[in-house]
């Protein structure tokens, strides 16, 4: 339903712009802080426009080590980058095949692994993080990406949604395949696959943010920089002691690590959108 | 191309539900068997065992006479067509009807053949690039059917497949239908609770009641001589009139106090029922006299339906609740509330015991008297 009052029109339109300026903002500062030189930002206001050593800092950032972190932010995201994509696509594919085990095969305690996924979503990283930390040590998994990926790569919303959406399947449609010939995995590569597009497009948007995002876990696990994420790194730009913070490090280094998520949402908001709101039936 | 052997089929559920209590049943080459009965009587499950849907508790299924009971449904060499069609929703008309042949292995010439030769047939030449949903309900049928036509099975298996067309649209593909299944030879198993599809479509007719077959027969022989009472209501449409008779001597008491001559053979007051269908009522033009054996019912119109060619009379016979049905000519003017005179010749009944068996002497005896 549309309300069609070009009063109304300009209104709605006024209370989007001034929330979208509000949201821009502290983006917007941000970015104006990591185009300036140290000496201009520290003891003054921040900047409310750009300054002119913007490429430089950016160049300085990528090319070269950060004294405080002994890297440099390109291997920072690209550590970021495999921690996200091991956990999206690791969750998806642990989500898939766990949902597609319990809507479609007939297998004792079906209801309680279905429950025993579930009730994991009582427990997230922080609850377990000693143990989780412990278990880790014990395999060596410290200072690695299996170590980043592996504690978080289990994910019951994404069993759920996946259940839910394959529960949507009519069971003919099984029927059919299996008289078609199609066996349980042709059935889950031919139909149940391409009919979830959409669903692991969404799941997937979701699943890499909460990866890139990832700051407690990465935290604890990795102590060599070699390994460090580009939102842990954000912390340690701060922590400098007695000298001056270096904001335009930190703002620069801001920026680039919104970059991927940003992508990533943009590329997918489409497939994203529709999977959440549509089933393709 | 096959036969289908059924012997002492039984389907229990592990919750101790028998749903089909030992079929047996022969389906000869290139017959179009339909099942029909009322919902829940077990007709589905029997066709998903037939498929290969549903395990067989005791019993033999053979195929060709080779026992498929134990085989994965894709090995029994059967196609099925469902009733809310089960197209892949995200294939192509085209990739529908190919699945099938791609997962057996056919070479992709051959599939191109062979599709393109169904879709000729089915008339889905055009179709062949659309998704199912780009589709109306009676192509999406005819593509339901083309996936099962393509594979060229041993049999046919048809589980309900019009109840989602409308009526007109039933009526059309019923026949295409039954034209292919002739036309291919194939044998086929239909399923309906439609009692005008199964009687239009069938070689032969299986009623089926509580997980038993109550019938087995052609069309007509079901039709004329209903072996059970259960039978005698399930085919013809509007459904046959049961009157509640008490047998004396050689005649049979009606509800409403009349006689009709009509020798049983059976003891002095036991109780039968008498079942005639609508169309065996008939009118007494005026004056003439009442034929010999005949017993007139004197009942009140209480409901008209004018079906153009027909008119259903639905009429109040006095000791009886049920309304009785008469289908008269159309041009038979007759009101609601009016009183008509029916007439019960000796012919064309039906009579069964008290347990709603055929009573197995009663034609001779109505042979005799008329």
């Amino acid at each position: 339903m549309r309300y069609q009052r070009p009063g109304l029109d300009i209104a709605s339109h006024l209370l989007l712009a001034v929330g979208c300026g509000l949201f821009f903002l502290p983006v917007w500062l941000a970015f104006a802080a990591s185009t300036h030189s140290m000496s201009e930002l520290s003891g003054h206001v921040a900047p409310l426009w750009v300054g002119d050593t913007g490429l430089a800092n950016y160049a300085r950032l990528i090319e070269d080590p950060v004294n405080s972190l002994g890297t440099n932010v390109l291997k920072l995201l690209a550590n970021s980058l495999v921690m996200a994509l091991g956990i999206a696509v690791g969750k998806i594919a642990i989500s898939l095949l766990a949902a597609y085990a319990i809507v479609f095969f007939r297998f004792p305690l079906r209801r309680l692994c279905f429950w025993l996924i579930f009730i994991t979503l009582m427990l997230p990283v922080e609850v377990r993080i000693v143990p989780t930390y412990q278990v880790a040590a014990d395999l060596h998994l410290l200072d690695s990406y299996p170590g980043l990926i592996l504690p978080l790569i289990a994910s019951a919303t994404a069993t759920f949604l996946l259940r839910q959406f394959y529960l949507t399947i009519p069971p003919e449609l099984v029927e059919a395949a299996r008289i078609d010939g199609a066996g349980p995995w042709r059935f889950l590569r031919d139909i149940l696959l391409p009919l979830s597009k959409t669903n692991i497009a969404a799941l997937f948007v979701i699943m890499f943010l909460y990866g890139w995002n990832q700051y407690l876990w990465p935290l604890l696990v990795t102590t060599d920089a070699d390994y460090m994420t580009v939102v842990v790194s954000l912390k340690r730009l701060l922590t400098t002691g007695d000298s001056p913070v270096p904001w335009q490090d930190v703002t620069a280094t801001a920026m680039l690590a919104m970059g991927p998520p940003v992508l990533v949402i943009l590329l997918m908001q489409r497939y994203f959108v529709k999977g959440l709101v549509d089933s393709e039936k | 191309m096959a036969t289908l052997q059924l012997s002492a089929l039984e389907k229990r559920y592990p919750n101790g539900f028998t749903a089909l209590h030992g079929i047996d049943l022969a389906v000869e080459d290139g017959e179009l068997v339909v099942i029909v009965g009322p919902s829940g009587c077990g007709k589905s499950t029997l066709l998903r065992t037939l498929a290969g849907l549903e395990s067989i508790t005791a019993g033999e299924l053979a195929i060709n006479a080779r026992r498929v009971n134990d085989l994965e449904p894709a090995e029994r060499d059967i196609a099925m067509v469902f009733q809310n069609y089960a197209l892949y929703p995200h294939m192509s008309v085209y990739d529908n009807m190919a699945y099938g042949l791609k997962n057996r292995g056919v070479a992709k010439a051959d599939i191109r053949r062979r599709v393109n030769a169904t879709a000729e047939l089915l008339d889905l030449g055009a179709l062949l690039d659309r998704r199912p949903r780009q589709l109306s309900g009676g192509q999406r049928q005819r593509v339901a059917m083309g996936r099962a036509i393509v594979r060229e099975p041993q049999v046919f298996l048809f589980d309900e497949p019009l109840s989602n067309l409308d009526a007109k649209l039933r009526v059309q593909m019923r026949l295409e239908i039954r034209r292919l299944q002739k036309r291919l030879g194939v044998t086929a198993v239909y399923v309906t609770h439609d009692q005008t599809e199964a009687m239009t479509l069938a070689d032969r007719l299986v009623v089926m009641n509580a997980g038993r077959v109550e019938q087995c027969g052609t069309p007509m022989a079901l039709y004329d001589r209903p072996a059970t009472r259960f039978v005698a209501g399930f085919i013809g449409s509007p459904a046959m009139n049961f009157l509640p008779v008490t047998v004396r001597g050689e005649r049979l008491e009606l509800p409403d106090g009349g006689e009709l001559d009509l020798a049983t053979g059976l003891d002095d007051g036991a109780e039968l029922t008498l079942g005639v269908r609508p169309e065996h009522l008939t009118t007494l033009p005026d004056g003439a006299a009442m034929p010999a054996s005949a017993v007139a019912l004197d009942t009140r119109v209480e409901l008209i339906e004018p079906l153009g060619a027909d008119t259903l009379a639905y009429t109040r016979l006095a000791g009886l609740d049920e309304p009785v049905v008469a289908r008269l000519d159309g041009e038979h003017a007759v009101a609601e509330g009016q009183t008509l005179r029916l007439v019960l010749t000796g012919e064309r009944l039906h009579l069964f015991d008290a347990e709603g068996q055929r009573l197995a002497e009663r034609r001779c005896a109505v042979d005799v008297v008329s």
